[in-house]
């Protein structure tokens, strides 16, 4: 990739933000002509997350709290969805036996949708943290699962056997070979369980949090109608995923697979 | 000769399916009867599989299936803010693909729109639209749109210059050159970019029919259950979900499929 000039960042930047800014415009428009009843004005939404950022007499921000928690949370749920989507998905993907085992289970259950157990989880675990972060780690394993399996089985036959062939040990093949070759496939799983853990968290937490997280914080705004409140968790909500989205996932991409010169960059 | 050996495949490619689930029934029946788990928590297939048929046999007021009546109100709600979302999306991600300028106002938009989980708007839209199907098919149409527009946006973006220059040559117009070139190969774009709209718009649905607590619907029908510690129903209602969606995807999607992108030899098999 050619380098940025300072110059070319600034107008990329303004071209992004000028069509979010004429949707301000348009929200600020429907507002005043009071369009939609309940829509509150941008200016007033700004309020409420200046509000919601000032520190309380507990000291934590209230927001700078649901985040944490959402984050928190979000964290590992994902870490555990990767620490065992990612072996399992390797062993299915070397050996047969395991992928004829549970290839079919994966395909049944991974079109299941993942707030569909949180009735379950809370049955078991009730409200709070142990069924948020259950729900979200089911929302990540599954595609993680599923793309390692898929990545390592997709491996060109022809690379295996020439490793083989050159004398590689079995531990050779999968750190040299079945690992990085795979790794395309495995990074695009992490990046889709991102999507949906992210996804999971702000329903589960819509269901099953008590007292913090994003989720939450939408949800029970509903409950004193506060409109502001609401739109300023969307906000948070999209900015975050945004951000999480693009300097998390991106960069990851760029360590491994492009250093490694598996896709071009 | 042809037919038998297909016939045979077939019958194997379905066997080496089904025994890996088999065997998982017989393991849930197992653990579930050692009583290493609670009953309540792990019922075993063997009341779980009942459960489905009592289900369906319960009558409802109207005099039809309960487990029917659910299904379909799901179905419904899905029906129609999917085909608004679909169609929503291939409109603008076709307005997109084809030209600059309005590509350039609206990807920044939904770049930062569609990492928002669909669930996000179900509190702002009751405040709105109020509890029940409005609201429910609100979300869904937001869940499904998304991921139609970037793959439609994508899949014209990605149709080869070679093409566009031969029609054009050739002396297509704008409106040939757009139902014969842009229209089959982005096709198969469109049509992932669909699957995946499906699929969101299914889980959202569930997830909104949980939460915006609708009376009727699979997703209501499973936390309803949660109230009274039904957990066949629950078990129940996830496995009928899961195979609606399979059945959704594989006979829908696959018929369409095969009557479009592999009849115009866009693809040669969609794996």
């Amino acid at each position: 990739m050619p380098s940025k000039t300072p110059s070319l960042r600034v107008r990329e930047a303004v071209v992004f933000a000028l069509p979010l800014a004429s949707l301000i415009v348009i929200w600020q428009l429907v507002a005043s002509l009071d369009l939609i009843r309940i829509l509150p004005f941008p200016a007033d939404v700004g309020r409420t997350l200046v509000n919601l950022c000032r520190p309380t007499r507990g000291g934590t921000p209230i927001l700078l709290a649901h985040l944490g928690a959402s984050l928190f949370r979000v964290g590992i749920g994902f870490s555990l969805a990767m620490a065992v989507g990612v072996p399992v998905g390797l062993l299915m993907g070397i050996n047969k036996h395991v992928n004829d085992l549970l290839h079919p289970v994966l395909s049944l259950l991974m079109p299941v949708p993942t707030l569909a157990w949180v009735p379950m989880l809370l049955i078991l675990w009730g409200l709070g943290d142990r069924t948020i972060v259950a729900a979200i780690f089911l929302g990540g394993f599954f595609s993680i699962a599923y793309n390692t399996a898929g990545g390592v089985r997709g491996i060109d036959r022809d690379l295996i056997r020439a490793a083989y062939t050159m004398g590689a040990s079995k531990w050779t093949l999968f750190s040299r070979v079945l690992l990085p070759g795979s790794m395309v496939s495995v990074l695009t799983g992490l990046r889709l369980a991102v999507g949906y853990s992210w996804r999971a968290l702000v329903g589960a937490e819509m269901l099953a949090a008590a007292g913090w997280g994003l989720g939450y914080l939408v949800f029970a705004a509903r409950a004193f109608s506060a409109a502001n409140v609401m739109f300023a968790g969307l906000i948070v909500i999209m900015v975050a995923g945004y951000l999480m989205e693009r300097y998390l996932v991106g960069p990851l991409e760029k360590r491994t697979v492009q250093r490694w010169g598996v896709v071009r960059a | 000769m042809r037919r038998a050996g297909r016939a045979r495949s077939i019958l194997s490619s379905a066997g080496s399916f089904i025994l890996p689930l088999l065997l998982l029934c017989a393991i849930w029946e197992l653990v579930s009867r050692s009583g290493l788990v609670k009953p309540v928590l792990l019922p075993p297939p063997s009341k779980v599989l009942p459960r489905i048929i009592t289900l369906a046999a319960t009558p409802t007021e109207g005099g039809g299936s309960l487990l029917l009546e659910h299904v379909l109100t799901s179905l419904y709600r899905l029906g129609l803010g999917f085909c608004a979302g679909g169609l929503g999306g291939i409109l603008l991600g076709l307005a997109m693909g084809s030209n600059r300028f309005v590509n350039g106002y609206f990807n920044p938009i939904v770049s930062i729109l569609m990492p928002v989980p669909g669930i996000t708007w179900t509190p702002i839209l009751v405040l709105v639209l109020g509890f029940g199907d409005p609201t429910l098919i609100a979300v869904t149409f937001i869940a499904s749109f998304f991921p139609v527009v970037c793959n439609t946006a994508s899949g014209v973006r990605s149709v080869k210059k070679e093409l566009i220059w031969a029609a054009r040559v050739m002396g297509a117009g704008r409106a040939s050159l757009f139902l014969k070139v842009f229209l089959p190969s982005s096709a198969p774009h469109i049509l992932a970019g669909l699957k995946l709209g499906l699929a969101a718009g299914w889980r959202t649905l569930i997830a909104v029919e949980m939460i915006a607590s609708a009376l009727w619907g699979l997703g209501y029908m499973i936390f309803d259950a949660k109230e009274y510690l039904r957990t066949d129903t629950i078990y129940a209602g996830i496995i009928v979900m899961a195979v609606i969606y399979a059945v959704m995807e594989k006979a829908a999607f696959g018929f369409v499929e095969k009557k479009t992108i592999e009849k115009w030899g866009v693809v040669s098999e969609i794996a």
